[in-house]
């Protein structure tokens, strides 16, 4: 039986007005949370790239000390390797002086070169040769020197030139 | 006056009073302080960042500076890292003796931190010239040479014999180590 000439409309518990109300807070909040998440993995990713960093920085310390030894090391073997060389060229000039000191009149059998000091076998036509032409330019390189004398067989003389520098004035000269 | 408010309205009103509580206690008690905590570790992080590219840069620049020094001083570095062999020395320098003989090596006391081991050279020149070209090619040998003292000449008839200690310095076994650990790297 029909009481109403017009048909009934449907009802619902939600209208229109409560579900745009519900669409605008539901966004709010998913907004809030979206918000939410997004810093909450910002703030994981940061930690994690922090502890990344901090074990990137541990190694390249640990390779900076090791190349920073490495770089002493040669530094340490090539001042030493100078230092040999150097050695080597001052001895070799050394050795040239010394042949270069000996006059053509006097004649070398024998040269010791010592650490601090030079002795010298040969023979000479006589003493003053020795002592113009040896002796003198002898004693300006050394503090001590001594000379020994034995006739040869052939009328010349043998000598033994033993020549000494202290190590106190040659400390005391550097 | 009375007011006429559907029950509907009030429920309305109850929601939205409870969402707009919600949302309050949600930023204040969550959102500000993680977004804080936000800005802090993004500052920390980006000075980490530009700390480690400071020190990277640096260690690129001890690396370039490592580098020439390994490449400058290739003899040396590698003079040092070589074993004496008498076979091979005398080999290499026959030419400038008459004779050369070397005795064994024997140990001695390490200095500056290097292993030392000296060797006794006897040989026969035929004149001083030889020594001196010996001299430098000594400087310039596989290994790092000392002629030490005392050096004797001694006329032999024609030639002269020259007897000389010879100290030969190479790494010790611990800065062997650690060489060999970095070049590894």
């Amino acid at each position: 039986m029909i009481h109403s000439y017009i048909r009934p409309r449907k009802k619902s518990a939600i209208t229109q007005e409560t579900l745009l109300m519900f669409t605008f807070f539901g966004i709010t909040l998913l907004m809030l949370l979206l918000t939410y998440v997004f810093l909450a993995y910002k703030d994981y990713s940061f930690v994690r790239d922090a502890q990344a960093i901090s074990k990137e920085r541990a190694l390249l310390e640990k390779n900076l000390v090791k190349m920073k030894n490495e770089i002493v090391y040669i530094e340490k073997q090539k001042q030493f390797s100078q230092t040999i060389y150097t050695q080597n060229s001052v001895l070799k000039d050394s050795i040239a002086n010394l042949f270069d000191l000996v006059p053509q009149r006097i004649t070398l059998s024998q040269a010791k070169l010592l650490e601090n000091g030079l002795v010298l076998y040969g023979i000479t036509p006589n003493k003053d040769v020795y002592n113009f032409m040896l002796q003198a330019p002898l004693r300006s390189i050394f503090h001590r020197t001594y000379s020994s004398f034995y006739p040869a067989q052939n009328g010349w003389l043998r000598f033994v030139s033993t020549n000494y520098s202290d190590e106190e004035e040659l400390d005391n000269e550097d | 006056m009375k007011i006429n408010i559907s029950r509907q309205h009030i429920y309305l009103l109850l929601v939205s009073f409870f969402l707009f509580l919600f949302v309050v206690i949600f930023s204040f008690a969550v959102l500000i302080p993680e977004g804080k905590e936000y800005r802090i570790k993004k500052a920390d992080l980006n000075k980490e960042l530009k700390e480690l590219r400071k020190y990277q840069n640096f260690s690129d620049e001890t690396y370039e500076v490592l580098k020439n020094l390994q490449s400058e001083n290739r003899h040396i570095i590698t003079a040092f890292d070589t074993i004496f062999d008498i076979k091979r020395f005398e080999k290499q320098h026959k030419s400038f003796f008459t004779s050369l003989s070397i005795s064994k090596i024997e140990p001695v006391a390490p200095e500056e931190g290097f292993s030392v081991y000296e060797v006794n050279t006897s040989s026969q020149i035929s004149s001083p010239s030889n020594f001196y070209e010996f001299l430098d090619a000594v400087n310039k040998s596989d290994w790092i040479i000392d002629i030490n003292f005392p050096i004797d000449f001694k006329r032999e008839g024609e030639l002269i014999k020259s007897s000389f200690t010879m100290k030969v310095y190479y790494n010790s076994s611990d800065t062997n180590a650690s060489a060999s650990e970095s070049s590894a790297k």
